[in-house]
């Protein structure tokens, strides 16, 4: 039985329920998605503040509501879920995909197809080199998070949160809920890292301090962490000297950004950007191995899970369509290309199989009307402004790619008007 | 408690000692103020087994330093902890470094380290592509090694364990106790007396302050802090071996190695201080250390870094080992200011330990040959190590080993119970014994559930459990009753 998966998925979050259903909806026949917590819906499951879905259902749903929504549509057309179930190594030749749990042991599995939707995680302390000790208490906000809303404790009383990534901004407010101090929010760019609606929503309402171009330089506490220092950069990141601060506190919370999980993704040979961290794709979602496909934050992170279920969707798809040979084998493979303003983008190849959105992110923040495009006048649209923080689009219609013939390269980029 | 030996400090050289001295019929007691292993100096350092020509002839270094490298080689097997037999390169970049080289090859084949050679810089980028263009030459030493050395601590000591030795951590000696002709009767700790008519001073950086208890203020330790980064195994293709540059009088200098599990690390400064527990990383040690590092490999992939970390090492001024049996207290040996090659040395200088008290402490306690010892000790197995027919059986036997805890290294639920069996009692001990929470995310993922599982297994409340010991607690109690507790205020 195991040999007739026709679509296998790695990870039982937004994308890859979405893959699942999409899969199913293009008809391939058994489609399982694997998971290794005990429960479907990944990181969404700790995510119990409302604002998801605004897109998609246009409602603010919390993360469990808006992946009960998904995990029901997989239940009602056949996707087979398999939690507890943890993939731990991919072979690179035979795509052969080894899972362990605790019933059913060691098995390998030989999919037609496989949907790589294992998600990001969260940059660590020593990602940042912060000198001084290595007492207790500091955490990445989403382990805080795990602790507060999954465990039910708390992970201190008195919090300094560093980086403003979106995790860090909802768990100042929720650490705010719970009773907890939060001395403030420390940013080491002249920008927030996360969506302006959470620094107004989480920080600004509840009075939370908010510094940017400011820094931890140094830990301090030998068994619970007594405090920090605080410092303001310059504009190479260099801590500014005279402008140190000690600031009290029995917790660090690190929102210093997220890298897609790409372990499986090395081990089954995949091309990884360099920029992204994700593995090469084209708009199809198909990474560099034909059989292997890669949807939501595990190819480039994205603000909104709207984005990431509909990714989801058409690797699950294309992933279908691959298992029942529907899929051109023969696709255009035309390159994009990141213009001078632009930090990184997916896919970065495009077939012209299907109507695509590049997805991009501008390297500094541009606050004037500027202007989105993709060359060779293939997209163009105005903006009030772009920043870091949040994601901007490029659509492209596949008849485009059919209509240019002699198309080899897309460039996208923002620019001020 | 009344025991035959007492040994103050488990570090690789007290745990060594407990272990030699498990070959005889003895009750032996190994003390340590930590609530895990390792903790002090063998924790934090360079995991080196030395080559042995780095010291002078005719010191203490110089005389364990080869043999201790030698026991490793077969110890590695009979104690099951991971050693990668890589070698080591010391790099010249100048004529006057290749004297330098030179001087050492010469003290290598005086102290019997075999097998040692100076090739030139472009055979070193042949084994070695990523270092320096500017290396001339370098001296290649095959017999030396990179110890797992969480693992070996640990084993070390099970060893002993397994053949009798009692192990109290968390127990402070406090002070010695002396009889009425002034000569040990024991210690006294934070625990209580424990009696012994030896006492061995194993105490690491503290075990200068120890021995001046005992009234021997022949030597000073001078806490030596060496900072390090450890970077991710991706980065372990970078340098297969270990790198030193040529050594200055403030020490071997900056290395670049890969570790026993493949992470690529540089490391240590060496800045002497007064506080022997001051191990917080500094700006400006980071700073030399990324330097050094770029000297060796210029493209050193520091983006890679996963931690940082500083050990103290216990300097003397001499520069070498304290070893010696005092004449008054009689019954107090030290084994102090055992620093590198500290790790290397320590099987051999548990013998040489062995060997003294047979001789010179006859009248105090006898040394029996113990018939039952049993010499093996197996490590928790490593399913990351394990072919799939391995660990299919392993998970078919005991289904805990079907379930990952850390994702980085691979560990399973398995082989946390299986710590906790053995003694972990923080997040900290599950890491050394089983590396969960040691790879790319520090624990981001694993520490919420190691610490679940020592919760279940250890029956305590979860926000009792502690990162290592102490105040270190993880939590500050559950969410809803910390909202009314302070409400109610």
């Amino acid at each position: 039985m195991n040999n007739n998966i026709d679509v296998l998925i790695i990870g039982a979050g937004p994308a890859g329920v979405a893959a699942g259903i999409g899969a199913k909806k293009e008809g391939a026949n058994n489609v399982v998605v694997l998971e290794r917590d005990w429960d479907l819906g990944g990181i969404l499951q700790q995510c119990i503040h409302p604002g998801f879905g605004l897109r998609t259902f246009k409602e603010e749903l919390t993360g469990p509501e808006y992946m009960h929504r998904f995990i029901k549509q997989a239940h009602e057309i056949g996707v087979e879920f398999r939690t507890n179930t943890m993939v731990f190594q991919i072979d690179k030749d035979s795509n052969t995909v080894w899972t362990m749990n605790k019933e059913r042991g060691i098995e390998a599995l030989n999919p037609k197809a496989i949907v790589l939707t294992m998600g990001c995680r969260e940059r660590p302390l020593g990602a940042i080199r912060i000198p001084g000790t290595r007492p207790s208490g500091i955490y990445t906000a989403g382990t805080a998070q795990r602790f507060v809303n999954m465990e039910g404790y708390m992970p201190g009383k008195r919090a300094v949160i560093l980086g403003s990534g979106d995790i860090g901004l909802i768990m100042a407010r929720r650490m705010i809920w719970e009773g907890a101090e939060v001395e403030g929010v420390y940013e080491v760019m002249s920008w927030p890292g996360g969506l302006r609606r959470n620094i107004a929503q989480c920080l600004d309402d509840y009075g939370i301090p908010f510094h940017l171009k400011t820094t931890v330089t140094k830990i301090h506490g030998q068994d619970r962490l007594e405090g920090v220092t605080v410092a303001e950069v310059d504009d190479h990141m260099t801590p500014i000297k005279g402008t140190e601060r000690f600031i009290e506190c029995d917790t660090l919370l690190l929102a210093i950004g997220l890298i897609p999980e790409n372990e499986l993704s090395r081990m089954a040979g995949l091309e990884i950007h360099k920029v992204t961290g994700g593995p090469v794709v084209n708009d199809l979602l198909q990474t560099t191995n034909p059989a292997v496909f890669a949807a939501g934050n595990v190819v480039i992170v994205y603000d909104l899970v709207d984005n990431v279920s509909d990714e989801g969707l058409i690797a699950g798809s294309n992933a279908a369509k691959f298992a029942l040979g529907r899929l051109n084998n023969n696709a255009k493979r035309i390159p994009v290309k990141g213009g001078e303003n632009v930090r990184l983008f997916s896919p970065q190849f495009v077939t012209g199989e299907s109507d695509t959105t590049i997805f991009m992110r501008v390297t500094h923040p541009i606050e004037q009307a500027c202007r989105v495009f993709a060359e060779p006048g293939l997209y163009s649209q105005r903006l009030r402004y772009a920043r870091p923080g949040e994601m901007n689009e490029v659509k492209i219609k596949a008849e485009q790619i059919r209509n240019l013939q002699d198309l080899n390269e897309i460039v996208i980029d923002i620019q001020p008007v | 408690m009344n025991y035959d030996i007492v040994i103050i400090g488990s570090g690789i050289t007290g745990a060594s000692i407990a272990r030699e001295l498990s070959r005889y019929k003895l009750n032996i007691a190994v003390l340590d103020k930590a609530s895990e292993l390792p903790a002090g100096a063998s924790r934090a350092n360079s995991s080196m087994i030395h080559g042995g020509f780095d010291d002078k002839p005719g010191t203490m270094k110089a005389k364990f330093c080869v043999p201790g490298n030698k026991l490793w080689h077969s110890l590695k097997d009979e104690l099951d902890v991971h050693v990668d037999e890589c070698g080591s390169f010391v790099c010249a970049f100048s004529d006057d470094e290749i004297k330098h080289l030179e001087l050492l090859l010469n003290q290598g084949i005086t102290n019997g380290a075999p097998g040692l050679e100076i090739i030139s810089g472009d055979e070193l980028r042949k084994r070695e592509p990523n270092v320096s263009p500017e290396i001339v030459a370098a001296l290649w030493s095959p017999e030396a090694a990179i110890i797992n050395n969480f693992e070996a601590v640990n084993a070390m000591i099970e060893s002993a364990q397994i053949n009798g030795a009692k192990l109290f951590l968390e127990t402070q000696v406090t002070g010695l106790l002396l009889d009425d002709k002034g000569n040990i009767r024991g210690v006294a700790t934070n625990k209580g007396d424990f009696t012994a008519p030896i006492v061995i001073n194993a105490g690491g950086t503290h075990s200068g302050e120890i021995a001046s208890w005992a009234g021997d203020s022949s030597f000073k330790i001078i806490p030596t802090k060496g900072e390090y980064f450890l970077l991710d195994r991706v980065a372990g293709t970078f340098i297969t071996s270990f790198l030193f540059s040529c050594p200055s009088k403030a020490g071997k200098g900056i290395t670049v190695l890969r570790t026993a599990e493949g992470n690529l690390m540089s490391g240590p400064t060496a800045t002497e201080q007064e506080d022997p527990e001051d191990r917080a990383t500094t700006p400006e040690g980071l700073a030399e250390v990324l330097k050094g590092a770029r000297k060796l490999v210029p493209n050193f992939p520091v983006n890679m870094n996963i931690t940082t970390f500083a050990g103290v090492r216990a300097n003397t001024e001499s520069g070498d080992f304290e070893i010696k049996a005092l004449s008054k207290p009689r019954g107090f040996i030290n084994a102090a200011g055992i620093k590198s090659p500290g790790f290397t040395s320590s099987p051999a200088i548990a013998k040489y330990i062995a060997d003294m008290i047979k001789e010179e402490f006859a009248d105090r306690v006898k040394l029996i040959p113990d018939e039952k010892f049993i010499p093996e000790r197996r490590n928790i197995p490593r399913f990351l190590y394990l072919d799939m027919d391995e660990r299919k059986k392993l998970a078919e036997k005991d289904s805990s080993y079907a379930q990952i805890v850390c994702r980085c290294e691979t560990v399973t639920e398995g082989q946390v119970i299986e710590a906790i069996r053995r003694g972990a009692r923080t997040i900290s001990a599950v890491k050394m014994m089983t590396r969960a929470g040691t790879g790319r995310c520090q624990g981001g993922f694993c520490c919420p559930r190691v610490a679940e599982i020592l919760s279940r297994e250890l029956n305590i409340p979860l926000d009792e459990i502690t990162r290592h010991g102490g105040e270190s607690k993880l939590l500050v109690g559950k969410t809803k009753e910390f909202l009314l507790k302070k409400e109610a205020k």
